[in-house]
């Protein structure tokens, strides 16, 4: 009720603004609905997107709604603009919630439980199903003609006219939820160019441990750079952002002369490129960037827990770093359409800034890893070993290869399988080579990429510390098909990476021209992850075997620091298998007591073909076939995906069968169908050494597996199963926007 | 001995097609200098860093009749990428292909809604083809909207490719016109892709005084200066001289209003 009032005032106002405005003065107001349609037989219905992390949030695979955004646009002078953005948002605004009326009012639940407000069930009582409109995107625009300055921009914007190295994109439906002010200036006849922002800190997660502390007003980023364009052959540019998070100093308790301010968090990056532009067959461009990184102890996490707690936008204590890139285009050079694209590239482990494009931008050359495979379990389910986390995008995965951004405070929340995905590119260092051939409406490209990492190390690279707290965020760990789209750090690295791509695409001449388009990918990687014996956590010949239960004699890598407090040993238990009545005495899970008991070997490959066709004049259509093939091992029992998640170790077979239409008659901006069929196996394989275990009523009931079948608990009570699974889903998404 | 003689007549026939098809194959090829993606000679990209430098500055044109077929190939200098996910190779540049056939009938020397241009007296155009990264469905909603009168002369192909740094279509020559095309005017207004523009403009981004995050700079706030970035220019051979005179071509006068007092005039190239 009193957002609907809110709107109403917020419209008066804004028809007094209209009405008010000088005669002279220009106010468009314009917009957009958007309407979706959900579903998939995963049968979720949090919230209209597939997709979310965030506590507390839903999401799901079904369900309509529509959404409107008001652009109000005010030309007030030839000095002044006004420009507001005015939205309400799908989460979860069903059209079943019939405009948000009645619901659950958490306020008065008497169960003893917060009851969560997912799925529109609190209909009124909540703004997120309550058909709530939110203020968005307001910015003054100055431009006032002096000599020194162009613009200024005062409010909230997006801040993509940055560096996504740096200053870049947050997501799409929060684009310009950021404020600042921007000025923008410019000299000798604009060849050079120059912004300085101060831009504010978004307390809920701009910030180490995703905030930014208690004393959050001051808290801001101080943003320049510079581009000058000396002739078409030469540009360069400059970079520089100090972000400082402050806190009130609790010592100063003389509140007559005002409080002091500590630091909290302080992020500098220095950052220069080059375009070398000497022919149109041949561009260069480099870049470079060093980055500082520091978190005060007394406010700050300047450390996080290993197993299922490391999650920040930034590493913690005092580290610099660097990262680089240097791009080299052949454009064409033997006339015959034949171009290349050489890149290489380093973002160093300790590379941090903090405001750096979370996703929709994509800094590396390389099309990285296939986002159908982008959280740890076989299924795309994290902490999957656990009852409640099955999986939430669903066994597809996400449409494409990812993007690649250069933070491990990578957002993919509040997405559809259809959007692209996001990967940090945080410790990678290698080169990509993409060649092309065009003639015509045949298209052939490749990509070569090698990629080794900066964050190879062992313990962290601090073997003075204990592995279970560190200074590099964990986020889900690094386990599964693919790596886990925000996870850039592990304890024990030792990883190089492959990439192989070839695809085709070609119009026959046929009707309106059939396109047929098709690919072959490959991924091969290593990761011997612990490869020095002194980390084994226990000493050698621990665990004798034979239904002999390990003495629990740790090794120490040094004083007091052993990796037993990750890889324990495991008890001895006696198993009787329910089919046969035979019984077995053995090891829970196999004991660490080898450097090879976590290592991973990926072969990956995928291939795809697809024909696409303007079916009529409105409508255009695809259909493509994508089939991958994943050969894995990522550790064996004694890792056991980091105790955390579902292993991944074994055969994956997927298959997508995807159709996409795109129809439109004037008027409509963009509306579209995608439907897909997703299939396939896994077949675990989890070496041996253990005692197989069969699923109880336990299992069974939070995880679904059949009472009886095998499987093993982990340390933390987990459970793999060793069944075969065989996938079955389907889900579908349109959509429409019109723009008025 | 069958064989050889079956052998003989593929490879006969096989060089008579290439034959056959080299010879009805007529390409039109024009240059255009690097450094004028300055509009009138002012004007200055936008600031996001999707819009990288050389994404507008039109380099060569090639139009090449094929049968009852065309290929157009338009190229910039800078390799195309496609930060927006349009799927097709491509996404901040948008091109006009304006061609003056043999038929002097049905002429306009109007331009496309959005450009704020026109042509000269003797350089009106018969068709114009329309290369944008969004889907040519999207496209036609917008021509009819916007450009109701102009519909039957703006050609929208079905696929249009971005690769390397050229945008190319395929067109059917039937929807073009029949002559010889060496003897024809041909002109390239280099646009950005702009899929939520303003009421009038069919898909074509601002340009106003001052850039912004995806506004071109350096012309003025109102619609009285070409929203064109490049054009061909003199005789489409790329020579340095060209520069200014895609530069008078594009001279604009204001109103205080932001309305036009003299509107940029563009010339076709010709062979």
């Amino acid at each position: 009720m009193r957002t609907r009032k809110t709107f109403w005032i917020g419209a008066l106002l804004l028809a007094g603004l209209v009405a008010a405005a000088p005669l002279s003065a220009q106010i468009t107001i314009g917009g957009t609905t958007y309407t979706k349609f959900l579903w998939g037989n995963q049968r979720d219905e949090g919230a209209l997107y597939n997709f979310t992390t965030v506590p507390g949030e839903g999401y799901g695979d079904n369900g309509q709604g529509t959404e409107i955004e008001l652009l109000v646009d005010g030309k007030l002078s030839k000095k002044l603009g006004i420009h507001a953005r005015i939205h309400s948002r799908f989460n979860q605004n069903y059209w079943t919630n019939y405009g948000g009326f009645g619901g659950v009012n958490p306020a008065f639940q008497n169960d003893g439980q917060q009851t969560p407000c997912i799925g529109g069930i609190c209909g009124e009582y909540d703004p997120r199903s309550n058909q709530y409109v939110k203020l968005r995107g307001v910015a003054l625009t100055l431009t006032p003609g002096y000599k020194w300055m162009d613009t200024a921009v005062i409010g909230q914007q997006d801040w993509g006219n940055f560096d996504p190295f740096v200053v870049g994109r947050i997501r799409y439906i929060d684009r310009d939820n950021q404020g600042g002010i921007l000025v923008q200036g410019s000299a000798m006849d604009r060849q050079l160019t120059w912004d300085a922002a101060r831009i504010s800190l978004a307390r809920i997660y701009q910030g180490p441990g995703f905030t930014t502390g208690t004393f959050v007003a001051q808290d801001a980023a101080y943003t320049a750079q510079m581009k000058y364009i000396v002739n078409p052959q030469l540009d360069f540019g400059g970079i520089f952002n100090w972000i400082h998070d402050v806190e009130i100093d609790p010592a100063d308790k003389n509140f007559d002369n005002g409080l002091n301010l500590l630091t909290r968090y302080r992020n500098n990056v220095y950052g220069g490129k080059v375009g070398i532009h000497p022919a149109t067959t041949v561009d260069v461009r480099l870049q470079g960037l060093y980055s500082s990184n520091d978190t005060n102890p007394e406010f700050a996490p300047t450390n996080f827990c290993l197993t299922g707690c490391g999650y920040s936008p930034v590493i913690g204590g005092h580290h610099t770093g660097w990262a680089g890139k240097a791009d080299v285009d052949l454009n064409d050079p033997f006339g015959i359409g034949l171009s290349f694209n050489l890149e290489g590239f380093r973002i160093g482990a300790n590379y941090a800034s903090l405001l750096a494009a979370r996703r929709e931008s994509d800094v590396l050359l390389t099309e990285g890893h296939d986002a159908a495979f982008a959280f740890p379990g076989p299924s795309n389910a994290s902490y999957g070993v656990f009852g409640g986390n099955r999986t939430r995008i669903g066994y597809g995965g996400w449409d494409g290869p990812m993007q690649q951004v250069a933070t491990i405070n990578v957002d993919n929340d509040f997405t559809d399988f259809d959007e692209p995905l996001a990967e940090t590119v945080i410790g990678w260092e290698g080169v990509t080579l993409v060649p092309t051939y065009s003639k015509g409406s045949l298209e052939i490209s490749g990509e070569f990429s090698y990629i080794t990492y900066d964050s190879n190390w062992q313990a962290f690279n601090d073997a003075s510390r204990s592995i279970m707290t560190t200074d590099y965020p964990t986020a889900e760990l690094d386990t599964g098909v693919n790596h886990g789209y925000r996870s850039a750090f592990a304890p024990f690295q030792d990883k190089k990476t492959y990439i192989g791509v070839a695809k085709a695409k070609y119009t026959l001449n046929i009707g309106k021209g059939l396109e047929i388009f098709g690919k072959i990918k490959g991924i091969h990687e290593t990761d011997n992850r612990m490869n020095d014996a002194r980390f084994l956590p226990y000493q050698a010949g621990d665990c004798p075997g034979g239904g002999a239960a390990c003495k629990g004699n740790k090794n120490f890598y040094s004083t007091g620091n052993t990796t037993s407090d990750l890889y324990g040993n495991p008890p001895v238990i006696t198993v009787t298998n329910p089919a046969t009545g035979q019984t077995q005495t053995g090891y829970q899970w196999k004991p660490f007591d080898s450097l090879s008991d976590d290592d991973r070997l990926l072969n990956y490959w995928m291939a795809n073909f697809g024909v696409g066709y303007q079916l009529f004049n409105d409508l255009y259509g695809s259909l493509t076939y994508n089939y991958y093939h994943a050969n894995l091992v990522d550790g064996d029992t004694a890792m056991q995906g980091y105790n955390l998640h579902e292993m991944a170790s074994g055969q994956h077979r997927k298959n997508q069968l995807v159709a996409r239409f795109k129809y439109n008659i004037a008027g409509i901006s963009e509306c579209g169908l995608e439907y897909q069929y997703n299939w396939g196996t896994y077949h675990p394989d989890f070496g041996g050494g253990y005692v197989v275990q069969y699923a109880s009523a336990d299992v069974n009931k939070n995880l679904g597996f059949p009472v009886g079948s095998p499987g093993f608990t982990g340390r933390f009570g987990g459970w793999n199963s060793l069944l075969d699974r065989n996938f079955d889903q389907q889900r579908m998404k349109a959509y429409i926007k019109v723009a008025f | 001995m069958i064989r050889t003689g079956f052998r003989i007549a593929l490879l006969a026939a096989i060089a008579m097609v290439i034959a056959a098809a080299a010879a009805s194959a007529q390409t039109v090829v024009f240059k255009d200098p690097i450094g004028d993606d300055k509009g009138p000679g002012k004007y200055i990209y936008p600031t996001d860093p999707v819009y990288k430098p050389g994404s507008f500055d039109l380099t060569e044109l090639k139009f090449t009749k094929k049968g009852d077929k065309a290929d157009v190939a338009v190229s910039v200098n800078s390799n195309l990428e496609d930060p927006w996910g349009m799927k097709v190779g491509f996404s901040v540049q948008m091109v006009f292909v304006f061609i003056q056939t043999d038929d002097k009938e049905g002429r306009t020397t109007k331009g496309i809604p959005g450009l704020n241009i026109q042509f000269g007296p003797d350089d009106g155009w018969n068709r114009c083809i329309i290369l944008s990264p969004q889907p040519s469905a999207r496209v036609r909603g917008e021509v009819e909207i916007k450009a109701p009168d102009l519909q039957k002369m703006i050609v929208v192909p079905n696929q249009v490719r971005g690769s390397g740094r050229t945008i190319s279509a395929t067109v059917d020559m039937k929807d073009i016109g029949t002559g010889d095309i060496t003897k024809w005017g041909y002109q390239v207004v280099m646009q950005s892709n702009e899929g939520f523009p303003d009421k009038h403009d069919l898909l074509t981004r601002k340009v106003n005084e001052y850039e912004g995050q995806h506004r071109f700079g350096g012309g003025n706030d109102g619609d009285c200066d070409p929203h064109v970035m490049d054009i061909l220019a003199g005789h489409g051979t790329g020579d340095k001289s060209e520069i200014q005179e895609q530069y008078q071509m594009l001279v604009y006068e204001c109103n205080p209003d932001g309305t036009s007092k003299k509107m940029a005039t563009l010339k076709m190239v010709r062979k």
